[in-house]
């Protein structure tokens, strides 16, 4: 009651009773504070005995109270009986100071006159009243439940009897009863109800609801129903039980007793408290702590098995649904097993990272329970470190996959079962070797083809160690063909019967470069753990809350993701909030539009949080897991262009789904524009251009060194002796022999350059032009960029170079027909010395948008790769000839 | 090492009269006269010709395949004025037919038919040839503007309608010019 006093009088009555008013409050406070410590210290000791001996010596308190603490001595020195004089120093000072209080301010209440004043003292005593009715009330409550533990059996008194509990109603008082069976006693305690059948049942009331209408009582593991014989009974009994949780919710007990009534005395369905699960059942002596549901683990929450286990993160309806972390104790060793994972209606479901005990780590999808879909899981123990990316079923390799065995130094990629090498699959090693067989349960069966380093190429069956075994034949670079049996007794190295036929001429690059895998593994069906996630997700309608279990998790990089645990604990749901799904469609309808869309994807690819970020980033982990480091065979080259090509594809199919949804939830049709399909892949190409364009290094390695070889075969001449060489002024010998045709040529094709014969001073200043210098800089570009098409500009730009250098030369506007593009083309490139050229064309042919094919670039294309062609072709005709004259 | 400068049957001539109505090929408005582009309408379509012009040199004829490799249709010329010119086109025939894309039409063109008082091929030989091989053929004056748009229009009529989902070409097609004269055809 302070707070009333706060208000200062101003006349000197006023201050004079202010003045007692305060005293009388600080003796109640001090009186107060003292049978609350009085209590507490009591509380603590379990003998009673001891405590009035001790009592000097424990509390500062009292010494603070000495004239109390005096009081107290003095009452105390009669050998009169504990409970008494319990009584006396705790129940009594307080009621009889209450009581005078009241007194007190009776009498000053009837002293004063003055309306406010009055007001004040009057409801000061209305409060003192009302600490007087509570202070029997709780007299009462104890007396009451004090006579229950001494009517109820030990049996039942050893569990229930605590001292802080009150019954707070009996069903011998208030008849109610369990609906099955009459002879049921019901107590309702202030922490817990109590129901008496042969045997006891106690919930926790903070546990407990109590829907409207129906005594119906909800708890964690149990739903009963308690039955009164008439309404109002049960109205009383609803109203207690409501009273009763709400009060053990708040922890405290209500000022007076009983006191509230009204609104708001329904106690909340929603609740934090900790519970130990006892049915039987997957939470069997778990402990759950965390926010309740109608009784059920609803929200955040931590479960807590004895064993060790533990999960935590959101429940729902009483199950483990959306992220979690959960540990789970290995059996032998001292270490968990981590699952950071989704979870739904209490299985895991989604993406996922396990950090097994074992020193294995698994990220990716979940379904009830096991690997189901697109997982990586790698290995750094020492004794067999392994990397495995792909497809799982049922918890095991299934599908589509890639295995790396770190030690052996060799990558297997191809279709499992069952945790086994099973059917198709390509293996290739370190040396770069590579061969592709069929397997049956992990082991190799039936004849495969080795494809060698050095061009040759084996068919039949071998060992895993590559020892031809049995039938087999063997084709030589040189066209030399071998087919015999192969045996390999220890000892005697590798012996073959057989007819070796040296009739054929050097093996076809269809041979040589044969290219694996596409028809075993159809690009739609590599990876299709990836997309069906995506699918699923976009299918149910991009919900947020699903949005990551479906595509990963939300982190800036793996790095991330690697400095662990503790980020997922603490930095989830921190996100950059402009990527939320709901702004990401918002967004898309938004940039439909070319130019705007190009950007939009552009930035959605490169962001880590957005949906198709996150594919593009799952397809580069699993392309390099297939592709980088020993996957960079010539073999695998068309697997990973036409793969590069499908991810493109299925990004924009993505996008599509995506744009349709986002547009209609805004209730508008879809246009169905394809137009703008072939912008993906020229933006996800740079992920993918370091593996890809390894891969056209080595497959055109041979070529490109050929051409090489040419190059510096033509850099051996000057300038002008080159263009001269390359023919680019020899049309004019040839147009001389035609004298009488000359004039009508001369009209018509005067500024053909093939007719155009140059001035010793325009040779020169071609020279001092430094020979079309601009058009090879310009070519040389073409290394520096990633995207086909923004190299086929630096194309067109070449030969623009080319022909305006022309033009200046010969002080003409001047347009390069075929006849002369070529071989000024050939002096460029050659100048250029664009060391991988050949990969360059074929890369941009295959990459390159397919509604150029056949059009100005593909054409201009067309010439260089004449060019390149053409270069390695002069190279062979002159090492033919250089053979020709050093052989007899 | 074969027959020397093939050149001057007349192909870019003709590209150059189809697609200018120009007989002097040399005011092109793109990669010279290498490269050009026409569409005409066929039927209730439009087919747009993108058409490679070749280059003359013999030695580039072991890179005439890259070409060719794609197209469509390929036009091949010979002079009617010059035997040896149907002679070359016949082995152009040939090696598309063996090396070509497969459904390529091929279509044959005798031009200079306005110099036929000098003519060394019958118009017969030429029609037989064509329907043995199942190419369409007309004698053509890119001089005079005679059957140009015929010879393109044959084309035209030839080639499938492509399958509008395939790669987005809207009905695009690589057209291939190949000149039947000596040595060089290349689309
Ligand atoms: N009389 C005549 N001359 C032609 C005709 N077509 C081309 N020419 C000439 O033949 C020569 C070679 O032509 P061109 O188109 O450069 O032949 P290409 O080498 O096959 O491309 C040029 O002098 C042309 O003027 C034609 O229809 N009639
Ligand atoms: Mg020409």
């Amino acid at each position: 009651p302070c707070h009333l006093f706060l208000k200062e009088p101003h006349d000197q009555k006023g201050k004079e009773n202010f003045k007692l008013l305060l005293l009388l409050n600080d003796r109640f406070q001090a009186l107060w504070n003292f049978t609350e410590e009085n209590y507490r210290m009591l509380k603590q000791k379990c003998n009673l005995g001891n405590i009035f001996l001790n009592l000097e010596s424990c509390s500062e308190a009292w010494k603070h109270h000495k004239t109390v603490l005096k009081q107290f001595f003095t009452d105390f020195t009669s050998e009169s009986s504990m409970s008494l004089a319990l009584y006396t120093v705790l129940h009594k000072p307080i009621r009889d100071h209450v009581e005078r209080h009241v007194l007190l301010l009776t009498e000053l209440n009837e002293a004063l006159k003055e309306d406010p004043e009055k007001e004040l003292v009057t409801s000061v005593i209305k409060e003192y009243v009302k600490l007087e009715s509570f202070i029997s009330q709780v007299l009462d409550e104890a007396c009451f439940t004090k006579a229950l533990w001494k009517s109820l059996g030990y049996k039942f008194t050893d569990v229930l009897c605590v001292p802080e509990r009150r019954l707070l109603e009996d069903s011998r008082n208030l008849p109610i009863s369990a609906s099955t069976n009459r002879s049921d006693r019901i107590l309702l305690f202030d922490d817990v109800l109590v129901l008496i059948q042969k045997e006891m049942f106690s919930w926790s009331l903070s546990c407990s609801l109590l829907p409207r209408h129906v005594l119906r009582i909800v708890t964690p593991e149990e739903t009963f129903f308690l039955s009164a014989k008439d309404p109002q009974m049960k109205a009383v009994w609803q109203w207690k039980l409501n009273q009763a949780i709400r009060q053990a919710l708040n922890g405290k007990r209500d000022f007076p007793l009983w006191g509230k009534t009204g609104e708001g005395t329904e106690p909340p369905s929603c609740r934090f408290f900790s519970y130990v699960f006892k049915l039987e059942g997957k939470f069997k002596s778990a402990t759950y702590e965390g926010e309740w549901h109608w009784g059920k683990p609803h929200g955040k929450g931590t479960l807590k098995w004895p064993d060790g286990r533990n999960h935590v993160g959101d429940f729902k309806e009483g199950l483990e649904h959306g992220f979690g972390i959960c540990l789970v104790p290995r059996r032998s060793e001292d270490r968990y097993d981590c699952y950071k994972c989704h979870w739904s209606q209490g299985k895991m479901r989604g993406y996922g990272i396990c950090e097994y005990g074992n020193e294995m780590v698994y990220k990716g999808y979940f379904k009830d329970d096991m690997r189901q879909g697109f997982g990586i899981l790698e290995s750094t123990a020492a004794d067999r470190p392994f990397k495995y990316t792909g497809q799982w079923e049922n918890d095991k390799k299934n599908g589509y996959g890639v295995w790396d065995d770190k030690n052996r130094g060799e990558r297997y990629i191809g279709t499992w079962q069952d945790d086994h090498k099973h059917g198709q699959g390509i293996v290739v090693t370190q040396s770069g070797v590579c061969y592709q067989r069929t397997f049956h349960a992990g082991k190799m069966v039936g004849s495969g083809i080795l494809l060698l380093e050095d061009d040759s190429v084996y068919e039949g069956n071998f060992t895993e160690d590559l020892t031809f075994v049995g039938k087999g034949k063997l084709s030589f670079a040189n066209g030399f063909i071998l087919e015999g049996t192969f045996t390999n007794k220890s000892g005697q190295g590798l012996q073959t019967q057989g007819i070796l036929n040296t009739s054929n001429e050097q093996l076809d690059d269809r041979i040589t470069k044969v290219q694996l895998g596409l028809a075993e593994f159809p690009v739609e069906k590599r990876w299709k753990g990836i997309y069906d996630q995506f699918l699923e997700f976009i299918q149910s309608g991009c919900k947020e809350e699903t949005e990551e279990s479906f595509t990963g998790f939300h982190i800036q990089t793996s790095k991330e993701l690697r400095k662990s645990q503790e980020y997922l604990f603490c930095q989830r749901g921190a996100e950059d909030a402009s990527w939320k799904t709901e702004d990401i469609l918002e967004e898309l309808v938004k940039h439909q539009e070319l130019a705007s869309l190009h950007c939009y994807l552009d930035k959605a690819l490169k962001s880590s949080l957005h949906p198709l970020g996150k594919l593009l980033k799952a397809l580069m982990i699993a392309f390099q897991a297939a592709y980088s480091g020993i996957g960079a065979n010539r073999h695998l080259l068309t697997m990973a262009q036409e793969e590069v090509k499908y991810y493109a594809k299925k990004i924009w199919e993505f996008y599509q789904g995506l744009l349709c949804l986002a547009l209609e939830q805004k209730g508008q049709l879809p246009t169905n524009d394809q137009k703008a399909c072939s912008i993906v892949l020229p933006l996800i190409l740079p992920c993918f251009y370091p593996e890809l364009f390894m891969l056209y290094m080595l497959y055109h390695e041979r070529e490109d060194d050929l051409y090489c070889q040419g190059i510096v075969d033509l850099s051996l001449f000057p300038d002008i002796k080159l263009l001269e060489f390359l023919d680019v002024q020899k049309g004019t010998n040839n147009y001389r022999g035609h004298k009488g045709l000359r004039k009508a040529k001369q009209e018509m094709s005067l500024m053909v350059l093939k007719y155009v014969i140059l001035s010793p001073f325009q040779r020169r200043s071609l020279i001092k032009d430094k020979c079309f210098l601009s058009a090879t800089e310009c070519l040389q570009k073409l290394i520096t960029t990633v995207d086909p098409r923004e190299k086929l500009v630096i194309l067109q730009k070449t030969y623009e170079e080319i022909e305006s250098t022309v033009s200046r030369v010969v002080e003409k506007d001047y347009k390069l027909p075929m006849d002369d593009l070529l071989p000024l083309l050939m002096y460029v490139v050659s100048r250029a010395k664009i060391q991988h050229l050949g990969a360059e064309i074929h890369l941009i042919r295959d990459l390159m948008d397919p509604t150029n094919q056949g059009g100005l670039y593909d054409f201009l294309l067309t010439a260089l790769e004449s060019c390149y062609e053409h270069i390695q072709r002069m190279r062979l005709h002159q090492r033919e000839n250089c053979h020709g004259t050093h052989s007899p | 090492t074969g027959r020397r400068d093939d050149t001057g049957v007349g192909k870019s001539s003709i590209v150059c009269r189809f697609v200018q109505d120009h007989f002097d090929h040399n005011i092109s408005p793109t990669i010279g006269a290498s490269f050009m582009t026409k569409t005409v309408p066929c039927g209730n379509e439009l087919h747009k010709f993108l058409i490679w012009d070749t280059a003359g040199q013999e030695r580039f004829h072991s890179l005439a395949p890259m070409y060719y490799r794609g197209s469509a249709a390929a036009v091949i010329v010979y002079d009617i004025t010059k035997q040896d010119s149907f002679h070359t086109l016949k082995k152009w025939v040939k090696e598309l037919k063996e090396h070509g894309p497969e459904n390529i039409v091929m279509a044959i063109a005798g031009n200079k038919c306005d110099l036929s008082d000098i003519r060394e091929v019958p118009m017969k030989d030429a029609k037989e040839y064509a329907e043995s091989i199942g190419a369409i053929v007309v004698e053509t004056s890119a001089k005079n503007a005679v059957n140009i748009e015929e010879l393109f229009q044959g084309i035209s009529r030839q080639i499938p309608p492509l399958d509008p989902h395939e790669n987005g070409n809207n009905g695009a097609i690589k057209l291939g010019k190949q000149t039947a004269q000596t040595g060089r055809r290349c689309c």
